[in-house]
């Protein structure tokens, strides 16, 4: 088994073109990884700015926290505050969520599905671009002029006629390329997952995570261009005038409403699914058991179809007609259904098993516990009655932030540590990962926990102060506290992420014994990813060529005694 | 500080969101304390050596059947008690103004950063709304500008101000007081301070106070206009001795010219 072939040192005569000189050298490492249209490159990167981005949104949260933390506090003007809060809401949707679920699907999918390499990797490679140019793009307008119409910019309040500055040009402009560029990224993986399947990897026997990369892709396909073609519209509103969304002149401020919401409401569920899925790789993992497989991707389909017909659960207070109220509410209560089924199978096989609890574990369960709080909160959200309360306050706001820090933060991390070996080669510090995931456990809890009372009470968000004896003090001083502690938390997490790359020692192609055939390739894989594309046989490849693999050896060892062949 | 779940209702639709609110919260504690507790359960340090019974699980379809009723029995509950809340309930008393059998109807407007009301006898106010005890007012929210969150907890709950549409809101606050609330929209700079206040009082005194402010608004009215003639009649003479002076400037250029 010896792979030192010693090849001949010249060409022969027969092809003269061919330089016998060796390969010219290899361009610097970061160039390399700046023109590769490798979808490991290109996932890596898009992660890498995730997480980058997640400590911007932390530190603008962080700001907003510490302005609140004080009845009539005069740390932030209000326009900055409104920046802030533009900027925060921007980076967490585009920079920070999005980008992390098409990371980890467009580097992970086409590895579990055996296949070595994307169907259309420079369209993939122009959405990485258009997505980073986006980012330079919001960050660079702190310069200028940043976003200051809010998380969701409403019209008419971000018409020419009422922010007349560039801010809200800057957020369309960058919104825009980043969904752009992701929805790009997202065809490529998408005609990947239909065209570049390992032989005998059919539908049914494809892994979770690659339903999801399915399901999510679709949905972003859906919801991507409408969202940019409201964006256009706005666009068009401001700059050249045009009346898509003014009510006098034949539009409606409503539609917007519609439109975004689509969007955003998509985006929940995307989010939703891709960490359900990643959750579920792991705990199959963990536990070595299956998950029942049919009712956890039908589950995930209802949630992505279902949960994006619901967007109109975000407009209970707009002036609708009362069926479309009431349909959003009964379809946000019928979510119970599929996000039930997979929280109950996933609880109880972890429940009913033996595991050694490592850091990708620790955050799966972080984020079950998390998530299972704000979409419970969400249901007091989706009833019209209760929804006219509390929607608009900081309730509403809790309940994203429980279902949103769960899935994007710690399912995010229980992701990114669950692939860390594959993608970088090495093994992650368990213990500071431990430790990371308590800090910022306890922030969460401490910074929105609170926030729920100061919603019920009747505190609106989106206002740079409130004013004493309005009874908000000590929820928003709790949660501010909260935010520092989580902010901590967030900073070593990624911390960990970083150092554990140099110092840690290298891992070995399939450290956990997975099922799926990303664990096949080496780690990092190369820019092929197989050597040798297996015959999938089942829904668990790696465990058939594992038995494959003992089977030999045993056979050989019986055989160990007999003489050998005469070569 | 003593945690309230919900606002003191001030009328008959929010004493509904209050009873669904109340529910509801016991519901999703309950819901998200047994998740928990499960979540705590399974990730609890135990006996690692020890293989797990790897039991049959609960058919997958008997599980999506009780997750079904649930949602169901969740969705009859919220329909039943937002529908009352959502119904206009009826007056028992009667105002000037307002049509019998009828909502009281008062438009609220929204601009950046105050509420403007318009009363049914075309006197108006700004930032605070004088209404009667007893009587449904229909409150008619339109904008002027951007988009404005009406949020009057205990009265109404929130609606939104659409420039181009009418958002109706109803209530009827059967006691006589002082409800305040806050703009829930992003408006602009001014959107902290967007502050509401409803002062419900009785009929008889809303009558006299509509009426008061009418002939206030009058005779504030009746006295910009008298100023507005009085400064127009003097610009008239101003202007007729101006014609004056102009034409004897006229006869002396002429009588100047004639003389070179």
């Amino acid at each position: 088994m010896s792979r030192t072939t010693s090849y001949p040192q010249t060409m022969p005569p027969t092809r003269p073109e061919v330089s016998s000189e060796g390969p010219s050298s290899r361009p610097a490492r970061w160039i390399e990884l700046a023109t590769s249209a490798d979808h490991k490159d290109i996932g890596r990167i898009l992660m890498a700015a995730s997480f980058g981005s997640l400590f911007l949104a932390a530190l603008e949260l962080l700001i907003m926290r510490l302005q609140l933390a004080v009845p009539e506090n005069v740390f932030l003007k209000g326009v900055t505050f409104d920046r802030m809060l533009s900027l925060y809401g921007e980076t967490g949707i585009f920079l920070v969520a999005l980008p992390l679920v098409i990371g980890l699907l467009y580097y992970v999918v086409p590895l579990q599905i055996g296949s070595r390499g994307t169907a259309l990797p420079r369209v993939g490679q122009i959405g990485l671009w258009l997505f980073i140019l986006a980012g330079f793009l919001l960050y660079g307008s702190l310069l200028f002029t940043p976003p200051e119409a809010g998380i969701n910019p409403l019209p008419p309040f971000s018409d020419a006629t009422f922010t007349p500055n560039n801010g809200v040009d800057v957020w369309i402009t960058s919104a825009g390329m980043a969904v752009l560029g992701l929805v790009m990224i997202s065809i490529d993986l998408l005609t990947t997952l239909h065209n570049l399947r390992a032989p005998g990897m059919a539908w049914r026997r494809a892994p979770l995570f690659t339903w999801a990369g399915a399901i999510v892709t679709w949905l972003l396909a859906v919801i991507g261009p409408i969202f940019l073609a409201a964006i256009t519209m706005l666009m068009i509103d401001r700059l050249y005038g045009g009346g898509y969304f003014a009510g006098d002149e034949g539009g409606s401020p409503i539609l917007w409403q519609h439109f975004s919401n689509i969007f955003f409401t998509g985006v929940y569920m995307i989010i939703s699914v891709t960490f359900l899925a990643a959750i579920g790789e792991i705990v199959q993992t963990f536990t070595g058991r299956q998950l029942p497989r049919k009712a956890f991707i039908w589950s995930m389909v209802a949630i992505a179809i279902l949960g994006t017909l619901a967007w109109t659960q975000n407009m209970m207070t707009a002036p609708l007609p009362s069926g479309w109220k009431y349909f959003a509410m009964l379809i946000s209560i019928s979510l119970i259904v599929p996000f039930g089924l997979i929280f109950y199978n996933l609880i109880s096989t972890l429940g009913s098993s033996d595991f050694n609890m490592r850091a990708p574990l620790r955050f799966a369960f972080g984020a079950l516990s998390l998530a299972s709080i704000g979409l419970a909160a969400e249901i007091a959200q989706s009833t019209i009655a209760v929804a006219t309360q509390l929607s608009e306050t900081y309730d509403a706001w809790a309940a994203t932030h429980f279902a949103m820090i769960g899935f994007v933060v710690f399912g995010g991390f229980a992701a990114i540590t669950y692939w860390y070996p594959k993608i970088t080669g090495r093994q992650l510090n368990e213990d500071r990962a431990r430790i990371s995931f308590q800090i910022m456990f306890l922030g969460t809890i401490v910074a929105v926990l609170p926030l729920f009372a100061a919603g019920v009470e009747g505190q609106v968000t989106d206002s740079y102060r409130y004013f004493a004896g309005e009874g908000f003090d000590t929820y928003n001083l709790i949660a501010a506290i909260g935010t520092v502690i989580l902010f901590v938390g967030i900073v070593l997490a990624v911390g960990n992420l970083v150092k554990s790359k140099s110092e840690e020692p290298a891992s070995t192609p399939d450290p956990y014994r997975a099922d799926s055939l990303e664990w096949l390739a080496l780690s990092p894989p190369p820019a092929h990813n197989f050597d040798v594309l297996p015959d999938v046989r089942s829904t668990r490849p790696m465990r058939d060529i594992r038995e494959a693999i003992n089977r030999r050896d045993a056979e050989a060892s019986e055989t160990a005694g007999a003489p050998q062949p005469v070569a | 500080m003593a945690l309230s779940l919900n606002p003191d209702a001030g009328s008959p639709g929010i004493e509904k969101t209050n009873t669904l609110h109340w529910i509801l919260f016991i519901v999703i504690l309950a819901v998200i304390v047994v998740v928990n507790l499960a979540i705590l359960r399974a990730a609890r340090p135990r006996d690692r050596h020890v293989q797990p019974k790897a039991g049959r699980r609960p058919s997958q379809v008997k599980i999506t059947a009780g997750l079904a009723v649930f949602a169901i029995a969740l969705f009859t509950v919220a329909t039943i008690f937002s529908d009352q809340s959502r119904e206009v309930p009826s007056s028992t008393e009667t105002v000037a103004g307002q049509v019998k059998g009828e909502p009281l109807q008062i438009e609220a407007t929204g601009q950046q950063w105050l509420w403007r009301f318009n009363y049914p006898n075309g006197a108006f106010s700004y930032r605070r709304v004088v209404v009667p005890a007893g009587v449904t007012v229909q409150l008619n929210l339109v904008s002027t500008d951007v988009i404005h969150g009406w949020n009057v907890p205990e009265l109404t709950g929130k609606a939104q101000a659409v420039p181009g549409e009418t958002n109706p809101v109803f209530f009827r606050a059967d006691e006589p007081g002082v409800y305040t609330g806050r703009s829930s929209v992003l408006s602009g700079q001014g959107y902290d301070t967007m502050e509401i206040e409803v002062k419900v009082v009785e009929p008889t005194e809303y009558e006299a106070y509509i009426a008061e402010l009418k002939q206030d608004i009058q005779s504030a009215q009746d006295k910009v206009e008298a100023e507005f003639k009085k400064s127009k009649q003097e610009a008239t003479i101003g202007a007729a001795e101006g014609k004056k002076m102009e034409a004897e400037i006229n006869t002396v250029d002429i009588e100047s010219a004639d003389s070179e």
